[in-house]
């Protein structure tokens, strides 16, 4: 090789050494930008829904009022308690390069599978409250099996909306899996080129070693949640 | 010039040699924090010297010499410096995919860690070489002659094939 082309290569090298896949980075950065939007959108509904109930119940002066203005604020912390425990340490890479970038990626989708989990526990938690409150609270005289199997059109549209977040629920789980899976396998195939490379090297750090069992032990074996 | 002018050309010098000055940075240092602490300081640097600019080079010569001048300063700060070419330092870009990135990935990786092995007298000339100076322009920013770069980067690449044939 002549001495030019062989400096010609190397500087092409060296300027694609510190390269992030544009994809991954986009896919990175846009999961950010929604985390933000979704962050403000989580506290608008904190706004509207705790100071509105909260409001209602001071106008209304009414206990059972109080009672569903307390039992939005506890649903709502709860709700902020879960996002933000979720959420952890997923805001931006550690580092600037693409395994922290796929790791990243890696965390919000577990965050997402388990933020899944949450919300339908929550959902029911709330749906449960909101329908005893308004059985409790109604001048109803049927009993509450009627009542709730199409009793009114109000209740109607509460299963017809739970029916709606349950099924957008699973399709939105099972999305995640399969890119939790393609992000899993990306993952593989970084750890195995590092793998490749360092068995020629005499000195292998343990940390590679670490990092590599780490990463084993995070693959899930049967389920992915 | 004013103040709204030194700013514009600020950014300007950034936007387009930040990639290259952030390469250097990563050259003369061992860990993410540190190559960040040095960009910012050359950032820094290059802001405060950038009144006294007056054109008798061009920006480029002007950054890297600032950029240069930092990092030995950095390196004499930090004497317990060592250079441990396992320890990662990435820097960011844009390519077309992953499986572009990830087949040469290596071989660039092999190679920076070769570079950053070197001498720091040959890696700062292979280093500026491979950024794309040229023998004046590097000669500028280093303070040294023609020749001596000329010399240096002669055994730098010696250095860096034997290097690169060792981890093949």
């Amino acid at each position: 090789m002549s001495a030019d082309i062989e400096l010609e290569l190397w500087r092409q090298q060296w300027h694609e050494e510190d390269s992030i896949p544009a994809d991954l980075r986009r896919t990175v950065e846009r999961q950010s930008r929604r985390m933000k939007i979704g962050l403000a959108g989580d506290t608008v509904v904190t706004v509207v829904m705790g100071g509105g109930t909260t409001t209602w119940a001071l106008l209304s002066r009414d206990s059972g009022i109080a009672l569903v203005a307390l039992a939005t604020w506890l649903f709502l912390a709860i709700a902020w308690a879960c996002a933000l425990t979720v959420n952890w340490g997923l805001w931006r890479p550690v580092t600037v390069d693409a395994a922290s970038f796929v790791d990243l990626s890696i965390g919000r989708c577990r965050a997402a599978l388990k933020a899944v989990w949450l919300a339908g526990i929550l959902f029911v938690a709330e749906i449960a409250f909101g329908l005893s409150w308004a059985y409790l609270h109604s001048a109803i005289q049927t009993g509450i099996r009627k009542w709730l199997l199409f009793g009114s059109l109000r209740v109607d549209i509460v299963w017809a909306c739970t029916a709606a977040f349950f099924g957008g629920l699973v399709w939105y789980r099972s999305r995640k899996r399969r890119e939790l899976i393609r992000l899993l396998n990306l993952r593989d195939e970084i750890v195995l080129n590092v793998d490749k490379d360092t068995q020629q090297e005499p000195n292998v750090p343990p940390e590679w070693m670490f990092g590599i069992r780490r990463l084993k032990r995070l693959r899930p074996k049967k389920r992915i949640t | 010039m004013d103040r709204t002018g030194l700013k514009e050309q600020f950014e300007r010098i950034l936007a387009e040699h930040g990639p290259a000055l952030s390469r250097l940075a990563a050259s003369y240092t061992n860990t993410l924090s540190d190559r960040d602490d040095l960009l910012q300081e050359t950032a820094f640097a290059i802001w405060q010297a950038l009144p006294r600019f007056r054109g008798e080079c061009s920006e480029r010569t002007f950054a890297f010499r600032i950029a240069h001048n930092r990092a030995i300063s950095h390196l004499t700060r930090n004497s317990a410096h060592k250079t441990d070419p396992l320890e990662e330092v990435e820097v960011g870009d844009s390519t077309p995919g992953p499986e572009l990135y990830y087949s040469q990935r290596q071989t660039a990786e092999k190679l920076r860690k070769a570079v950053r092995a070197l001498p720091l007298a040959y890696r700062q000339v292979i280093m500026l070489t491979l950024e794309g100076l040229g023998y004046r322009e590097i000669s500028s920013v280093l303070g040294i002659s023609e020749s001596n770069v000329g010399a240096r980067l002669t055994r730098a690449r010696q250095l860096l094939q034997e290097a690169l044939e060792k981890r093949k």
